[in-house]
């Protein structure tokens, strides 16, 4: 009788307890990210770019009255672990909506599990171009992300303009990422420059750390050019073992991967080869408009870095799609927000944007250009940069 | 696709190099198990453990002159210490008990091990220097290839030399021979195994210390290339033959050369090649092509 009495007390103390949550549940948004391991280095700031949203969103007052609670895990590299953080937000945490992942596999393995349990997905970072096409595309998933096929694209516009280059060569990392990329690469080329020929094409696994017998075989190839898709840590591996070699000196290099982002840039100091070409999500220095020191400004004053990471933008952007929609819906409703995403137009960190209805795809572009060594920088920067703009590389 | 003799030879002088890398390494291993019956998988962690020590050391030493030189033998004789210490302690208590449980002990510590690494030195990659005399590259056939290569493809045959010399012509080497084919017996001689055993298990760890110190200089130290080594690893010491050290040596020649020269001929299937390798020894030969086949 006493044990009974007890157990009812604490069954109400906890009801008691829960009760004050009930009447502003919070919108709860699971984040799992690349947090440890060679991609930390985008995974984190990816995520500091989310969290800064979600200040800004209850700031001022939340969305539908509601606040935003984020939760971020760690789902290291792999897409198991990506799908087993997923599924343990989905149930043990409730979460409403489901953005995040950063490689290509775990965009996919995240896509898979939206798709099954029915929750809104945005995908921050991944990649890969068949995400949001037909016959993996469902009404669950959404991009704020360039996928692979823009930016394989948008580095054949670059790379045509160089009328030497006409032997190519690529090499990329053996996995959805590389492939989709370098395969939209190709015909772009080819459309713009007929007279173009692929003499090699290399695949080391990815996180290969030994590059050197495939530098080898590409520079037997004896290329013009190459396009290369390693990005982050790799792609500074990789140039380290080229450069003694001669090979940027003899070889021009167009870098899918966002070699040109800070985090590379800086992370990789002599070892960065300048001269090549790359992109990057975001730059601090380009463009020299209002909206886009306005930007810069919000996001030192966020980290307290003085030169901000070009990824906080992809966290911020993929949860400002989410909150904007809310807000447009009138309710956490998963149907009535996708509804809400298709065709919205936000104020991203490059500009305005606006996640297309037809395939669930941002039509977002990425920053280009040549890495170069300018006094004012202790670390290379695009230089000439441009916007290549996605819109009218999409079908 | 025609290519140039010049760059085939190169290509083969890369194959060789990531071969000496993997014979130190799976040296280490297949010693273990010979002597010890254990299957170590913590071994690479080990590999792992000496790459970053030696990182750390690197970044001790840089103002003296040598100071590579003197971090490899630091971070490896440390990294072996800490192998003696984890025998004495803890692997020692489980030669009792089933195969299964060894297994799944070492498995633990490839966990922990990873995450004490992760702990000390982060999740970002970390690299070291070549060493000053080593830095640039030489000319053969007309390409460049890095000195620092040529030493490892040196030094992979002076180790094998100089541990089959210790193990056929000491006296310890004579007793870990022995140990190897009938434990009981060597103790009942008066031999103590239970020290013997720390020993091998040292020189073991060791060899896995030094390869990870050695390679530091060629790849970036990151996590998660513990796992990636010792998975290699075993597919040598199972080509080679378990406990067998010329099968092991010849075996990781042939993973490292089929490897590189796969990568010319086909790349998209040069990891195929090897795990072929693999399976076809595992069916026609499965004590490995210089192993003894078991007769328990």
């Amino acid at each position: 009788m006493k044990r009974l009495l007890v157990i009812t007390t604490i069954c109400m103390v906890m009801v008691a307890f829960s009760l004050p949550a009930m009447g502003a549940k919070d919108i709860v948004v699971g984040f799992p990210m690349y947090l440890s391991g060679g991609g930390a280095v985008f995974g984190k700031p990816s995520a500091e770019g989310a969290k800064m949203l979600v200040k800004e969103v209850n700031d001022s007052g939340g969305v539908l009255g509601r606040k935003i609670k984020l939760l971020v895990r760690d789902c290291k590299n792999s897409p198991d672990e990506a799908t087993r953080v997923a599924k343990e937000m989905i149930n043990k945490n409730n979460i409403d909506f489901l953005v995040g992942g950063l490689t290509s596999s775990q965009g996919l393995a995240l896509s898979e599990v939206a798709k099954q349990e029915q929750i809104l997905y945005i995908a921050p970072i991944s990649k890969v171009a068949g995400m949001t096409e037909p016959p993996r595309l469902h009404k669950y998933v959404f991009r704020s992300a360039a996928n692979s096929k823009t930016e394989g694209r948008s580095g054949a516009v670059l790379a045509a303009k160089n009328k030497k280059w006409k032997r190519w060569a690529t090499i990329g990392p053996d996995y959805s990422y590389g492939h989709s990329v370098t395969a939209a690469f190709i015909p772009w080329l080819k459309k713009l420059r007929p007279d173009v020929e692929i003499v090699h094409q290399a695949w080391p696994k990815l996180g290969e750390s030994d590059y050197m017998p495939f530098i080898n075989v590409v520079m037997a190839s004896k290329p013009d050019a190459v396009f290369g898709s390693l990005w982050g840590g790799h792609f500074i591996n990789f140039a380290k073992q080229a450069s003694p070699l001669g090979f940027f000196k003899k070889i021009g290099f167009v870098s899918a991967g966002e070699a040109g982002c800070l985090e590379a840039v800086k992370g990789a100091g002599d070892d960065m080869p300048a001269g090549i070409i790359s992109n990057t999500y975001d730059t601090f220095y380009y463009p020299d408009t209002p909206w886009h020191k306005a930007w810069v400004k919000q996001c030192q004053a966020f980290t307290g870095e003085k030169y901000p990471s070009s990824w906080l933008g992809t966290g911020y952007d993929a949860m400002k799609f989410l909150t904007e929609a809310i807000k447009k819906a009138g309710t956490t409703d998963t149907d009535a927000v996708i509804k809400a995403l298709e065709g919205l137009t936000i104020n991203s960190s490059v500009g305005k944007l606006k996640m297309r209805a037809k395939d669930h795809q941002a039509a977002r572009g990425q920053y280009w250009g040549t890495l170069t060594k300018v006094p004012e920088y202790p670390f290379l920067i695009l230089k000439p940069v441009e916007y290549i703009d996605a819109e009218k590389l999409m079908e | 696709m025609n290519f140039d003799f010049s760059f085939v030879a190169i290509q083969f002088l890369y194959g060789l190099t990531n071969a000496m890398f993997i014979f130190l390494i799976a040296s280490g291993l297949s010693i273990i198990f010979g002597v010890l019956g254990v299957l170590n998988f913590a071994h690479g962690s080990l590999y792992m453990l000496g790459a970053y020590t030696t990182y750390q050391c690197v970044s001790f030493f840089v103002d003296s002159p040598g100071y590579f030189w003197w971090a490899v033998i630091v971070a490896s004789v440390t990294v072996a210490l800490l192998g003696g210490i984890i025998e004495r302690l803890l692997l020692r208590r489980l030669y009792q008990h089933e195969q299964i449980n060894q297994l799944l002990f070492t498995y633990a510590l490839v966990l922990i091990l990873s995450d004490v690494a992760r702990f000390i030195w982060g999740v970002d990659q970390l690299s070291v220097s070549r060493p000053a005399v080593l830095k640039g590259a030489v000319e053969i056939f007309g390409q460049y290839f890095p000195k620092y290569n040529i030493f490892i493809i040196f030094l992979g045959p002076s180790i094998a030399f100089l541990f089959w010399f210790f193990m056929l012509r000491t006296r310890s080497g004579r007793m870990i021979r022995a140990a190897a084919l009938d434990r009981e017996t060597l103790g009942s001689l008066g031999v103590n195994v239970d020290r013997l055993f720390t020993v091998v298990f040292v020189i073991g760890s060791w060899l896995a210390a030094l390869g990870g110190a050695l390679v530091s200089p060629v790849v970036t130290i990151r996590p998660g290339m513990d796992v990636e080594i010792i998975i290699n690893a075993f597919i040598v010491v199972v080509i080679g033959g378990l406990g067998s050290f010329w099968g092991t040596f010849l075996a990781a020649l042939m993973v490292g050369t089929v490897y590189s020269m796969g990568i010319l001929v086909f790349p998209r299937l040069s990891m195929i090649f090897i795990y072929v390798i693999m399976v076809l020894v595992l069916i026609i030969r499965p004590w490995g092509l210089l192993g003894r086949p078991l007769q328990r």
